[in-house]
């Protein structure tokens, strides 16, 4: 492998944003014809590294130099890196919805017949361009009309519509179901047969083991390690190693659970859809939630558990049409979302950006933006107690900012969300609903969300977890409920879990005996 | 903290002194020097002149004959127009900054007549004269002077050459008319009106003048802001409630020429036979009317004229002298009479265009 | 920390708008600095500062309501006709049916409530977009002015003209200057040393290090000084005039709708909802009354905004109004506030307000036409944003903050902490 000549080298770049050195020193060097992966957590510099080597920071903006083909380069915008043969496709997609396939594969590149667009060879060529990434679609069909996974197939259509030699992906499968992204991967190892050489970013480490053939490990801004994944017999855990700078003996924390009684539960709730007025999103649901319990809720994208939070918290979602919640034995109402918070409710969203915070806001406001009587006489806020309760947060959670009057949109995600999580506990809640906690968060801060969630259970209060990821509810949870379209399917505690068993209730509409 | 306090506290009799000391070498405009009456002023002094917007030819032709004017007389100038949307909020501003800059006489063709009194109030405190130009300012006492064509005149001229008209074409009576005024925020709206009733009214009571829809109250024939759709549209309104039978419309009483031709175009659009019409301003496109036999009349009144007279009133100030006015009875403004000088108008048919517009380079070559 | 960032940094507070603010009152300085020498000084003479009050403290105060119907993610088209509307109905009012002129301003600020009040039912409860119900208000409430004005002009008592066009009396001794003015001069300087004081004593609570002693001199000097120098001009015009009566309505609202929008939960609020409507919804915001109570407030504030003009006019009159929305949106937004609504302060607004409004002024001392003016106004306008949004795609807020910022603090502000560290705080907050 290390046989082949170098195609891509960047030498000691450093990128400074204003307050913070987001690249030091970072060396990158790629060969020709290999997969190369990038590693590193949230906020170590794989996407601005990338951004440097297509153009979007122009030379001159960065400090060090770049090195492709042999010649240095210095791209000023990404048109000239693209000339070059170096795409970049990013994790959120650059595709026109109401445009179709051929429309956005020549978009900004169409071929020309005098100073008309000539559609004919556009179509002949994008349907051999969909041959190649294995499409078969109209090419007339408008993007909205395709799913996710082949609109990923796009893009990468639109790359060789630009005659690519190198191709850098960031995070392309973060989006795409279990098939399609088997399908983007064989596709990329298909290439690699044809010389085209690959970046690849990505969370999914046991993706990376299998497909890359060197790894370079960022942290802080800096280069750790170049590993070569077969000489050096990488595995998952090796890769970890090097993106948190230590070995993760266990992902999750160690923790003796201390279940007490039953004080949450919610009878026969059924939710209608908010538009589609013949479907059911929840049917009869029935759960309870004990004092100091971790309750999981596994389920497919879409099988309801997110409706069945947001219904339950102040009808944030749908049209309640039956069901009863109670608390420590009484019946309590939950209309508003105000008056879910007065009950002692939490839900901390899935969506942390769309719908769990004011980006625009600074840390301390969105800390006490769910509760701000607490800090308030009269209707005005006391300054000093907003900072106070903000920082004693700040510490507890440990979430890093200079100073918790920065801006949210500052953070990372981890400590965004654990700017959500100090927002509700703020709330006093006995019962927090936390939709995806560790969604696009590294590894470390997953581990510190856990310790929250752990934390706040040995405190009593009652935590509900719903999460995609098996491992980390069987992980985390001290009893898991299954759903499937809107039912529940089963109940299963924690020494029986396996993901096996979750996976069959998860995709049944047979309830299980509980 | 302490130290902190010390400071504040220092701080704040540093400036409770330094108000005091600014206090001491104080005098303040208007003490001591109220109450003299103005006696005349430098000759190279500023004379504002606050006009409406640019959306008729007379203001912006009044605007250049003022601004040459004054220069020529040796006085420094500023005319200001008022914006097209933002009129009157324009005005009340342009008229502090002449306050302001140190005017000594203001000349104002008002927006709005009657919103205007706390500039005027302003500029007479800080000395200025204020000469009211072609349109009374109400509701001040402080205005000093007015000056304008004589309007009740003009009202009276137009119910005469109404009448004139009408005779021509049908030697007797019964004559059957419609009445238009003007905007009802343009005080001279109602003194037009006015005059031409002082002369139709006596023979609408004996009946030889006929109203045909009716319609006698000012109110009911206003036109909101002098617009020529909205005389159009109610001489549209007014032909088929009142003349859709074969009643015929003689004569209609326009208070200008836009509004005149208006009428015109609407009676022309009904296929009715052309009455006739009388105007004012004596614009472009009436005297081309009336000398194709359209428009009946229209009213001269020489805006070259009024512009001189009011710099022979400046003149007169800026020597100390009082100017000359040759009406101190009719115009009162609702809180006192403005003593005010008063130009003739002239009446302008066929008959006498090419007589009346001999000195005017525009207008001449159309009566040939 | 060398001391120039610290002046800068400190000087106006220290938010994350400050570099905008800043660069905005740094404009402000500039024009009245520029004009005050085009017009040879005339620019800050009394009698102009006091005219420039007078004549645009009803458009800062339609600036103020603004700012909260846009900070929640509205507008609001159609305030120049609603204070057109009122200002005919409170003329009518005296006029017809002699209601005493204070009873008046009360029907006036009623009426104006009422008419926010239908246009925030529109919004906030139908969920018709504001631009479309105001757009409608601008009709309505148009016509609704010459219906009942007949399109005429209606004169307003002497009383009455005290809100748009009346002073502080002349009391006391003889000090060659008005001693009510001198006496608020001095109530206002004490009152920013008082705050400066509380501001310092709330950072040593918050346990943050407050800015050196020095900068606290330097700021209080600062805004003592430009008290100082403001109130000699103001209390140093003619015999009779001082400080006008609707510039201390404008400063009075100043203050407490500052104190609102920073201080209190339901002004914040308004933030929220317009900065992420669901996500403030989920926080247990109720959407509808805070939207509904922007278009009411900003009803509220149109009517007074109309009285103050009609009363200063001396005169209800069919022109009233009439592109002031303009004016008060552009204010707004010069000011720093975002189009899609959850960031704008009171004082930006005030402040950009006052930019258009000296740099208006002073180009009709100058002689400029109207003309020309509207066509400065809209460049500036363009400029201002423009320069807004060029320095966010930077990701700065100023020039000056550019220049700054990288020496503010070393290295990376989010370094991983390994989890196994022990906590450095161990206590759980008091609140929870």
């Amino acid at each position: 492998m290390s046989a082949a000549p170098v195609l891509l080298e960047m030498r000691s770049i450093t990128k400074t944003f204003p307050g913070v050195k987001a690249l030091a020193d970072v060396n990158l060097v790629v060969r020709e014809g290999e997969i190369h992966a990038i590693c590193g957590e949230n906020g170590a510099g794989k996407s601005t590294l990338m951004k440097v080597l297509s153009g979007v920071y122009p030379y001159g903006d960065y400090s060090g130099e770049i090195r492709y083909r042999g010649e240095e380069a210095r791209f000023g915008d990404i048109r000239a890196s693209e000339n070059s043969g170096i795409v970049i496709i990013h994790q959120e997609l650059a595709l026109i919805p109401g445009m179709s396939i051929t429309e956005n594969i020549f978009l900004g590149n169409e071929p020309r017949k005098g100073v008309a667009i000539d559609w004919k060879t556009a179509q002949r060529r994008a349907l051999e361009l969909m041959k190649l990434v294995g499409l078969k679609e109209d090419p007339d069909t408008l993007i909205k009309d395709i799913g996710v996974g082949k609109q990923q197939l796009i893009e990468i259509a639109k790359a060789f519509a630009k005659d690519v030699k190198l191709l850098i992906l960031d995070e392309p499968t973060a989006a795409l179901n279990e098939s399609d992204s088997q399908q983007l991967l064989d596709l990329l190892r298909e290439f690699k047969t044809q010389g085209i050489t690959s970046i690849i970013i990505s969370h999914k480490l046991n993706e990376i083991e299998a497909i890359a053939d060197s790894i370079t490990i960022l942290r802080d801004g800096k280069t750790i390690e170049t590993l070569d994944v077969k000489a050096d017999g990488v595995n998952e855990d090796r890769i970890v190693r090097g993106m948190v700078g230590r070995d993760m003996s266990s992902r999750f924390p160690d923790y003796t659970p201390n279940v007490g009684e039953v004080f949450f539960e919610v009878r026969d709730w059924t939710v209608r859809h908010p538009i589609a007025h013949d479907r059911l999103v929840c049917k009869q649901a029935n759960f309870s939630v004990r004092r100091g319990e971790v309750v999981g809720f596994a389920g497919l994208m879409g099988a309801g558990r997110t409706e069945l939070a947001m219904s339950l918290f102040g009808r944030s979602y749908g049209t309640w049409l039956s069901g009863q919640v109670f608390k420590d034995g009484r019946q309590i109402q939950l209309r508003t979302v105000s008056e879910a918070i007065e009950n002692g409710l939490a839900y901390v969203s899935e969506d942390r950006k769309a719908i769990g915070l004011n980006l625009l806001d600074d840390i301390k406001t969105s800390i006490v933006a769910a509760k701000p009587a607490k800090i308030a006489r009269h209707g005005v806020i006391d300054e000093v107690a907003e900072h106070r309760v903000a920082e004693e947060y700040r510490q507890e959670l440990r979430i890093k900012t200079p100073s918790v009057d920065e801006g949210i949109s500052k953070l990372s995600g981890g400590n965004q969300q654990k700017v959500v999580l100090a927002k509700w506990m703020f709330t006093d809640p006995d019962l927090l609903i936390l939709d995806e906690p560790t969604r696009g968060i590294d590894v470390g801060a997953k581990f510190e969300i856990y310790g929250i969630i752990h934390r706040l259970a040995e405190q009593g209060k009652g935590v509900v977890v719903i999460s995609s990821e098996l491992p980390e509810l069987i992980g985390l949870c001290d009893r898991i409920y299954t759903v499937f379209e809107g039912t529940i399917t089963g109940e299963v505690a924690r020494a029986d879990a396996d993901p096996e068993r979750l996976m069959k209730q998860m995709t049944t509409t047979k309830k299980m005996p509980v | 903290m302490y130290k902190f306090l010390t400071k504040a506290v220092a701080v704040g009799s540093v400036a409770v002194l330094a108000l005091g000391a600014a206090a001491c070498g104080n005098t303040r405009e208007g003490e001591g020097t109220s109450g003299d009456a103005p006696k005349g002023f430098a000759a190279d002094s500023l004379i504002g002149v606050a006009l409406p917007s640019k959306t008729s030819e007379n203001w912006v032709l009044a605007g250049d004959l003022f601004t040459n004017g004054l220069k020529e007389a040796g006085f420094k100038s500023d005319v200001q127009y008022a914006g097209a949307s933002t009129t009157v909020a324009d005005q009340q501003g342009q008229i502090s900054s002449m306050v302001t800059k140190g005017a000594k006489v203001i000349v104002i063709g008002a927006t709005d007549a009657a919103q205007l009194s706390t500039q005027v109030k302003q500029a007479k405190e800080s000395g200025a004269v204020v000469i009211a130009y072609d349109r009374l300012i109400t509701n001040t006492g402080d205005l000093d002077y007015y000056i304008a064509f004589d309007n009740f005149k003009v009202g009276q001229l137009q119910g005469q050459a109404l009448l004139d008209g009408m005779k021509a074409k049908k030697a007797t009576g019964p004559w059957t008319i419609e009445l238009f005024s003007g905007s009802p925020d343009d005080n001279n709206s109602a003194v037009f009106f006015n005059g031409a009733m002082d002369v139709l009214k006596p023979l609408i009571d004996k009946g030889e003048v006929v109203v045909g829809s009716g319609q006698k109250d000012i109110k009911q024939t206003a036109i909101q802001g002098w617009k020529a759709e909205g005389a159009q549209q109610r001489m549209d309104s007014l032909l088929t409630s009142t003349y859709t039978s074969n009643k015929t419309l003689d004569g209609v009483l326009s208070p200008n020429d836009t509004l005149a031709r208006a009428i015109l175009t609407s009676v022309k659009g009904a296929g009715k036979p052309t009455p006739v019409v009388t105007g004012q301003d004596s614009e472009v496109e009436s005297v081309k009317s009336i000398m194709a036999g359209q428009q009946y009349s229209t009213i001269n009144k020489d805006t070259r004229k009024l512009v001189a007279e009011t710099i022979t009133m400046i003149k007169a100030l800026q020597t100390g002298g009082t100017p000359q006015v040759n009406d101190t009875k009719t115009y009162n403004n609702g809180v006192k009479v403005v003593p005010s000088f008063l130009l003739p108008p002239v009446i302008v048919t066929k008959a006498n265009a090419a007589e009346a517009y001999a000195n005017d380079p525009k207008l001449a070559p159309l009566t040939k | 920390m060398s001391g120039l960032q610290d002046l800068k940094k400190n000087l106006f507070g220290g938010t994350t708008s400050v570099g905008r603010q800043f660069g905005m009152i740094f404009t402000l300085v500039a024009i009245v600095l520029l004009f005050q020498v085009l017009t040879d000084g005339l620019t800050l003479t009394s009698g102009n500062l006091i005219a420039v009050v007078s004549q645009y403290s009803y458009i800062l105060i339609l600036a103020i309501g603004m700012l909260m119907v846009i900070v929640a993610g509205h507008i609001d088209l159609s305030v120049g006709s609603v204070a057109a509307f009122t200002g005919i109905v409170v003329a009518k009012a005296i006029q017809n049916f002699d209601v005493p002129w204070p009873l008046g301003i009360v029907l006036g600020l009623v009426v104006g409530a009422l008419i926010g009040a239908w246009q925030g039912f529109w919004v906030a409860y139908i969920g018709v977009p504001a631009f479309i119900v105001t757009l409608a208000g601008m009709l309505l409430f148009r016509g609704g002015n010459q219906f009942i004005g007949n399109a005429d002009t209606v004169p307003v008592p002497e009383g009455f003209r005290t809100i748009g066009a009346g002073y502080l009396p002349e009391v006391g001794p003889a000090t060659g200057y008005n001693n009510l003015t001198l006496l608020l001069g001095l109530i206002g300087c004490l009152a920013v040393a008082w705050r400066e004081w509380q501001a310092r004593r709330t950072r040593q609570e918050m346990g943050a290090e407050p800015a050196p002693l020095w900068i606290s001199g330097v700021r209080l000097a600062v805004m003592v000084g430009v008290i100082i120098f403001a109130t000699l001009r103001f209390a140093g015009g003619r015999v009779g005039t001082s400080l006008p009566v609707s510039g201390i309505i404008l400063i009075g609202l100043v203050l407490i709708y500052s104190f609102y929008t920073r201080n209190t939960v339901s002004g914040r609020r308004i933030y929220a909802v317009g900065g992420n409507a669901r996500a403030a919804e989920l926080s247990g915001v109720k959407l509808q009354r805070v939207n509904f109570f922007v278009m009411t407030n900003m009803g509220i504030l149109a009517a007074l905004a109309g009285m103050i003009f009609v009363a200063r006019s001396a005169a209800s009159g069919p022109q009233d109004g009439l592109s002031w929305e303009l004016d008060a949106i552009a204010a707004v937004f010069i000011g720093g506030a975002a189009v899609s609504g959850g960031l704008g302060t009171v004082s930006g607004s005030i402040v950009g307000g006052l930019v258009m409004a000296l740099l208006n002024n002073g180009l009709q001392l100058m002689g400029v036409g109207v003309d020309l003016v509207q066509m400065i106004k809209g460049l500036v306008l363009l400029f201002a944003v423009a320069l807004d949004v060029y320095n966010k795609s930077q990701g700065r807020f100023s020039v000056i903050d550019s220049i700054t910022r990288p020496f503010r603090r070393e290295g990376p502000p989010a370094a991983p902490v390994p989890a196994d560290v022990s906590r450095p705080n161990d206590k759980t907050p008091a609140a929870s």
